[in-house]
């Protein structure tokens, strides 16, 4: 019994022999499938107890594994004494958990783009009003992931083409990518200065002593910030450049700290920053709160 | 003559920034007021992003993280990784829906247990460093400067009162309240400064089209000499 | 029906006006050939002294997570401080939590390292998009190899030249992380201590990022297009800094004198309906 797993081991049972590995890999793939999707039905037959002790259960030991790593001590030589001192015997498991995280995150981001298509799919179906945008849509998102994902296996030289259909896929993506979706995202969301132009002219009135601070604060970083700043105070007020000279006057040393960028830097260092750093520490403190909760399962509606 | 037979689209490059400045002013024909030519390119501008996301996530993540480690590299048991995550998809399942939360239970788990080493790393150096700050000269720190000293009593008065603002566990009375609406005032400061600063980055965003449309498409060269 | 006062006009105004107004000051200043010169805020100029101390053939992670939507941010930027690593002859890795990152930094670096001579592979490398930054960096501290695997060419990273013998993130010199979103405190909490962080934010994420500075947790930082002009000067190239900052100065002035304008026609209406009962 003791021989057996050192020769499995040796003879690496995690890894697909080289001959036939495709054929192997993909049966291997489909036996999964079919077992993780199998099992749904023995989940289903579940009480609502029984599934809310499996998601409990999952949530705690995915938080326990890290949460174990970064507490455990990583110099363990004094019980192990040819250990790593740099690391403890769960950060080897970091790095699994990584590129399965990794995967489970690009499913998480694909299931908005499920969403998505499904919805549209739907419009066009049951033709509700407006279904010609969701067309749009469907072939505007065909489109691209094709020459997306094209475009990525090639870069990989997974997809290797020449001639007109490497030129095609090329001219293609540069049109679809730099000329039309670079174009669309960063027109809509400089929208967002016209409206805040509007807004600040409608809506930001100065009725308290709240508003009248954060509205002179506001002013005076935003002209002290910008080149504006400097030539008011330095070519239009001839306010002197730079720091004091050494062993200057106080008169001369308020002159080189009322310029409008220096007024503007401190307000940033000395006043906003530790308004910043409270902020922080509230959220800090609150995070760790919902991380403990989270974890162990007692927000309600999560988990 | 010249400028304009340059202008026109007679070469894939132009093309380009042709087609770039039509989707511009297509959004921004939004600003007169909703029109189908927006709604037209609203639409196409979320199907692009949406099928662009795949090629990222299927080669760079999936290919790189499932694919190629079971087919290439031949370890088996990443098979099971993707049929894991796809039950994040009966989410839109009445019936199925709960399995969901097995993967979202491993995503939030995992979240929350490295928040512990996010605190330690993120907030801790900042209160070492607030408690460090000297708030009298000494001959320890012989280049400190009475204006630093002072500076320094600002940001820790500062960072306490607004600490006191945000104490809602007990009612706030006398001398603490009043410490506490000293705190609300200058967190107007802080916010104030985000607020400026929202502003111009705003601002730089559309100041980057115009730039686009001047530049790029009118053929208007705008120099940067300073 | 009374007539309405000018100060009721001048309130109600329509919002289209307004655009106009905006859209018109812009033009005109991204025209005209009035250049102020920026004065280098502290943040910047830490920023350009840590990139200075590195030495040709320092190694640098490049955090590239914005998309087309701050372009005009943090296109500016990146393109400032790729061209210092150049000129410094520092070797430099991208990667990418935002998908669209990937590419439009990729399609950037290829442009600018052509222009500069600098060999793909040799000199710089781009690892590509990854969705999970945390665990990334967690993997990357532990084994980099083994998490970034391979680039965006399909090439293992051990046989890339630039990462070669690289086996942590802490080979690394430094990280620069260039973003519109959260992604710095990610970066503070996860990478190793020994490893310098230097920011370049959009405008809006700037003023948060000041109890990072007072911590010595970033040791500088570039705030937005007007920073990047900032860079620009210290580095003394011309770039897309300079118009953006100068058509921001006046961008500035409009606003603050529009926001004045509304609080005086307000007044004004408020005395207007007290004189008239």
């Amino acid at each position: 019994m003791e021989a057996i797993i050192p020769h499995l081991i040796a003879q690496n049972i995690w890894q697909l022999p080289e001959a036939n590995r495709t054929v192997y890999a993909t049966l291997v793939v489909l036996g999964a499938f079919v077992l993780v999707l199998g099992l749904i039905p023995v989940l289903q037959a579940l009480p609502p107890r029984g599934r809310r002790a499996i998601v409990v259960t999952v949530t705690f030991l995915a938080g326990l594994l890290f949460a174990a790593e970064f507490f455990l001590p990583v110099d363990w030589r004094a019980i192990f004494p040819k250990d790593d001192p740099t690391r403890n015997f769960l950060t080897p498991a970091i790095q699994p958990a990584q590129n399965v995280l990794q995967t489970i995150g690009a499913l998480a981001l694909g299931l908005g783009t499920y969403g998505l298509v499904r919805l549209h799919l739907r419009n066009v179906v049951q033709r509700r009003t407006q279904w010609g945008y969701s067309v749009v849509l469907l072939i505007a998102f065909l489109t691209m992931a094709t020459f997306s994902i094209a475009n990525t296996l090639a870069e990989r030289q997974l997809l290797k083409l020449e001639g007109t259909p490497q030129r095609v896929l090329e001219r293609g993506f540069t049109i679809l990518f730099d000329y039309t979706l670079v174009q669309l995202d960063a027109a809509m969301f400089s929208l967002i200065a016209f409206y805040i132009f509007s807004a600040a002219y409608r809506a930001f009135r100065i009725r308290s002593i709240e508003a009248s601070i954060l509205m002179f604060t506001a002013m005076v970083v935003m002209i002290g910030v910008v080149p504006l700043g400097a030539y008011i105070s330095y070519q239009l007020l001839g306010l002197p450049q730079g720091p004091a000279p050494e062993g200057a006057g106080l008169g001369t040393q308020i002159l080189h700290s009322i310029d409008l960028p220096d007024i503007a830097n401190w307000i940033l260092f000395t006043l906003n920053a530790p308004a910043q750093r409270a902020i922080e520490f509230g959220v800090g403190i609150g995070g760790l709160a919902m991380a403990i909760r989270l974890w162990l399962s007692l927000e309600r509606g999560v988990t | 003559m010249d400028w304009f037979m340059e202008f026109l689209p007679r070469t894939p490059e132009r093309l380009g920034i042709w087609i770039g400045v039509i989707c511009t002013l297509a959004i921004y024909s939004l600003l007169y007021r909703e029109n189908p030519f927006y709604r037209f390119f609203e639409h196409m501008y979320i199907g692009l992003a949406a099928g662009y996301s795949l090629g990222p996530l299927g080669v760079d993540v999936l290919y790189r993280y499932w694919v190629e480690p079971i087919w290439v590299q031949g370890y088996w048991a990443w098979a099971f990784v993707v049929p894991y995550g796809m039950y994040l998809y009966f989410i839109f399942s009445e019936r199925y829906g709960w399995i969901s939360r097995i993967v979202i239970g491993t995503l939030i788990g995992a979240s929350a247990g490295l928040f512990f080493q996010e605190f330690s790393s993120r907030y801790l150096p900042q209160l070492n460093s607030t408690l460090q700050k000297p708030l009298w000269l000494s001959s320890a720190n012989p280049d400190l400067t009475v204006s630093m000293v002072i500076n320094n009593f600002l940001f820790v008065i500062i960072l306490l009162s607004v600490l006191t603002y945000f104490t809602f566990s007990y009612e706030q009375r006398g001398g603490v309240k009043r410490f506490a609406t000293l705190g609300r005032w200058f967190l107007m400061i802080g916010l104030g400064a985000i607020f400026g600063n929202t502003v111009m980055a705003r601002m730089g965003l559309l100041i980057g089209r115009i730039y686009y449309i001047l530049n790029d498409w009118l053929m208007i060269p705008i120099g940067g000499a300073q | 029906m009374q007539p309405q006062t000018i100060w009721q006009r001048m309130l109600s105004i329509d919002r289209r006006w307004l655009y106009a107004i905006l859209f018109v000051n812009i033009v005109v200043f991204l025209l005209s050939p009035v250049r102020l010169r920026a004065p280098i805020s502290p943040p910047v100029q830490k920023f350009y002294d840590e990139i200075e101390s590195l030495r040709p053939g320092d190694l640098v992670m490049i955090s590239s997570n914005w998309s087309a939507s701050t372009l005009a941010e943090n296109q500016p930027q990146l393109e400032a401080v790729l061209k210092h690593l150049m000129r410094k002859g520092v070797h430099f890795t991208f990667i990418s939590i935002e998908a669209q990152s990937r590419d439009i930094s990729l399609r950037l670096a290829k442009r600018l390292t052509e222009e500069a001579g600098y060999e793909y592979g040799k000199q710089w490398a781009h690892f590509g998009f990854v969705p999970n930054l945390i665990v990334a960096i967690k993997g990357m501290v532990n084994d980099l190899p083994a998490t970034i695997k391979q680039d965006v060419t399909g090439t293992p990273i051990q046989q890339l030249p630039v990462t070669k013998g690289v086996k942590s993130l802490k080979d690394y010199k430094m990280v620069i992380d260039i973003t519109p979103s959260g992604t710095v405190p990610i970066w503070i909490s996860y990478s190793p201590k020994e490893v310098r962080i230097l920011y370049c934010p959009t405008s809006v994420m700037a003023a948060e990022a000041y109890t990072y500075l007072d911590s010595g947790q970033v040791k500088g930082m570039i705030t937005g297009a007007k920073g990047a002009q900032e860079y620009e000067q210290l580095l003394g190239i011309t770039g897309l800094g300079a118009p953006f900052a100068n058509a921001i100065s006046f961008s500035h002035v409009l606003i603050i004198f529009f926001i004045l304008l509304g609080n005086f026609a307000l007044l004004m209406q408020r005395l207007h309906e007290r004189r008239e009962g």
